[in-house]
């Protein structure tokens, strides 16, 4: 049903953009719009197949069940969440100043819980994206938009390009 | 064998050309072997910098990158589940489960191996028949014979790595329809960049340029294997896999000797083909192992012909693809065409006058791949029994590297930071679609033959003033699509009978 609704959303779209091309008759909107139709094909495809082996006797396959304690499933929406918080942190206030955090705080949520570990995997990544992004290729990464923060992203890339 | 001698010498008779030539194998290498980094990003990093360079060097570093790049890939593929470049996906499907049964080693072989086949015999044919071979391709191939070919490409690898063939074939069109955002190629007409559900709308600059396919495979494969194994870790189910560096033995090369043979010949097939490139010779490879082979019930549990199949299309595909190149000025993927840019940088434009004008430079690039691949084997050794210890690393101390590296890599080919976005929406996307059997594969297939095969198909509509029968006229053409049609009855029918059934009992087991 999902991809059934996707297909029919983005068929829905598709008048958007529907204009005319001169010299292609089908438009810009002939080959989005099969897509769409076999995206309902493949679906309609897979329900008459589930449907088929149904009658035929075989059981459905039961969802899993996983039973995650309530902390795993915190930790879990955590992990998938903090990417998406680290990329809107990174273009307000650089990627320099966000990145050791970020490092940081996936270790934590991956259960790494020695400083010592914490330390050396948060310094070998900065140090390695440091060496050869910064350094080596010259790579312009996100500096953010708040001063005094970025201040302290142009003085790490200082440091990283010092001596060249 | 003159001009090659010529070529050798200039570049080993040229101290800061060894240099460069060197620097070029470690580094492909070694980007593809990182994960969340690949040879695309040294790519696009190394490219600014060629302008200082002298043109040969420059062309020459980016062949062995190429070589070397394509090769390194199939080492995260292998211990990792993230391939290094999309030619390298299907390298995953039987390279993970043979590190996960412990034989990590045994598949790393297999691949430094059969790269190296591939690559050498690809660059020989590139030596011998440049200009003959691209002036096949281009006669015989025209946009409807390309349209033909993505069919049946599409129709054999759909279900590659799917649960089912459904799945499989919801996931190509899903890659598909990613691939119609941007703008059409016709008319340039943008096309889904804007949104209207409703009251709710939006508008997007960004979208109008396409999404690129590198933070989707980035996001498909990188993070989402990051997230999984994430998933893993948090519920005590991840198991670390044991480093073996055992290679593969002789016995068990000449057991898939056919193979490696009908792949190099696939690989030549699709890369010399302008635009299609190494990513279908890989998937066709592979479907063409697993429809023919003994063992086919084994493909996806850990069969090295899936490795051997996979990795020498790809590496076939390489030299191959550097024909419509220089011959022609074609690129067949996003490597050639930085070597394109690099030409155009320097004042040249490849094409058939390239080979009276500059005939140094190309034979120079010419021997740099040849020697390219043949040195894979000595370094690829030397990789496969140092690289195998990355196992020994626990992931929880990798995963960050991972993130961020991949992070790195998105951002640095456009310097955007909505390639980030795009790339871990993708990784979250990739992760669900994993633990429900579709395949993430399938989805970067669609999206990179996507604009490919809706701009051959409007060119033969054009050309064919709309008249389907058309392609029935073209013998090539005609053939690749109705043996795409019969791959289609065949496994509908199939599926419809009985594999349904199995697919669901085995679901229904685990």
């Amino acid at each position: 049903m999902l991809w059934v609704a996707l297909a029919l959303i983005a068929y829905a779209q598709t008048s958007v953009f529907d204009q005319t091309i001169r010299e292609y008759a089908y438009g810009p909107t002939g080959w989005p719009r099969a897509i769409c139709i076999g995206l309902i094909i493949g679906a309609s495809g897979q329900f008459l197949s589930r449907l088929l082996a149904m009658r035929q006797g075989a059981a459905m396959p039961e969802r899993r069940t996983d039973s995650a304690s309530a902390r795993q499933t915190v930790r879990q929406a955590a992990f998938f969440l903090l990417p998406f918080a680290y990329l809107y942190l990174t273009s307000r206030i650089g990627f320099y100043v966000a990145t050791p955090f970020f490092i940081v705080a996936l270790l934590l949520l991956l259960e790494v819980r020695s400083i010592l570990v914490l330390g050396m995997v948060t310094a070998c990544v900065y140090g390695i994206a440091l060496l050869v992004f910064t350094r080596l290729f010259y790579v312009a990464l996100p500096v953010g938009r708040i001063e005094a923060l970025y201040d302290i992203n142009t003085a790490i890339i200082m440091l990283a390009r010092s001596g060249l | 064998m003159d001009s090659f001698l010529t070529g050798t010498l200039a570049l080993f008779g040229d101290p800061l050309g060894v240099t460069i030539f060197f620097a070029g194998l470690l580094g492909g290498m070694l980007f593809g072997a990182i994960p969340g980094v690949n040879m695309l990003t040294l790519g696009a990093v190394l490219l600014p910098f060629t302008i200082s360079m002298e043109p040969v060097h420059a062309v020459m570093l980016f062949s062995v990158i190429y070589c070397s790049g394509v090769f390194g890939g199939a080492i995260t593929a292998i211990l990792f589940n993230i391939p290094g470049a999309p030619e390298n996906a299907p390298t995953c499907f039987d390279g993970y489960p043979m590190t996960i049964k412990g034989k990590a080693g045994k598949a790393i072989g297999a691949a430094v191996i059969c790269s190296a086949l591939g690559g050498v015999a690809s660059a020989i044919l590139m030596m011998v028949a440049t200009g003959a071979v691209a002036l096949w391709a281009v006669r015989a191939f025209g946009p409807q014979e390309i349209f033909a070919l993505l069919f049946f490409g599409l129709a054999v690898s759909a279900s590659i790595g799917a649960d089912s063939l459904w799945k499989g074939w919801l996931s190509v069109f899903a890659g598909l329809l990613i691939a119609t955002i941007g703008t059409d190629p016709v008319g340039g007409i943008p096309r889904f960049n804007e949104w209207t559900l409703g009251a709710v709308g939006f508008k997007s600059y960004y979208l109008s340029a396409g999404i690129h396919f590198i933070p989707m495979i980035l996001g498909f494969f990188a993070v989402a294997e990051v997230f999984t194994q994430a998933t893993n870790i948090a519920s005590g189910a991840r198991k670390r896999p044991p480093a073996a560096i055992e290679f593969p033995s002789m016995i068990e090369f000449w057991r898939v000797r056919f193979t490696v043979l009908r792949s190099m010949a696939i690989g030549f097939f699709a890369g010399v083909l302008p635009g299609i490139g190494a990513t279908l010779a890989a998937f066709l490879g592979y479907s063409q192992a697993r429809h023919w082979s003994r063992n086919r019930d084994n493909f996806g549990k850990g069969e090295i012909e899936g490795v051997v199949a996979s990795e020498t299309a790809n590496n076939a595909a390489t030299g191959a693809a550097m024909i419509p190149l220089l011959a022609l000025g074609l690129p067949g993927g996003a490597l050639t065409a930085m070597i394109m840019g690099i030409f155009q940088i320097h004042g040249m434009e490849p094409g058939p006058l390239i080979f009276a004008n500059s005939r140094d430079l190309v034979w120079v690039t010419f021997a740099a791949m040849f020697w390219a691949n043949l040195l894979i084997v000595m370094l690829g050794w030397l990789q496969t029994k140092t690289v195998v210890h990355i196992l020994r690393v626990p992931f929880r101390w990798l995963a960050p590297g991972i993130l961020i590296l991949a992070c790195v890599g998105s951002y640095a080919l456009r310097n955007l930071m909505i390639d980030v976005w795009v790339m871990f929406v993708a990784g979250l996307l990739g992760y669900l679609l994993r633990r429900t059997g579709y395949s993430p594969a399938g989805i970067v297939l669609g999206l990179i033959l996507g604009k490919l095969g809706e701009s051959a198909f409007s060119k033969s509509m054009q050309l064919m003033q709309y008249d389907y029968t058309g392609f029935l006229s073209r013998p090539i053409a005609a053939s690749l699509l109705l043996l795409g049609l019969v791959v289609i009855s065949t496994s509908v029918i199939g599926e419809l009978r009985g594999r349904g059934v199995a697919s669901l009992k085995r679901s229904g087991e685990e």
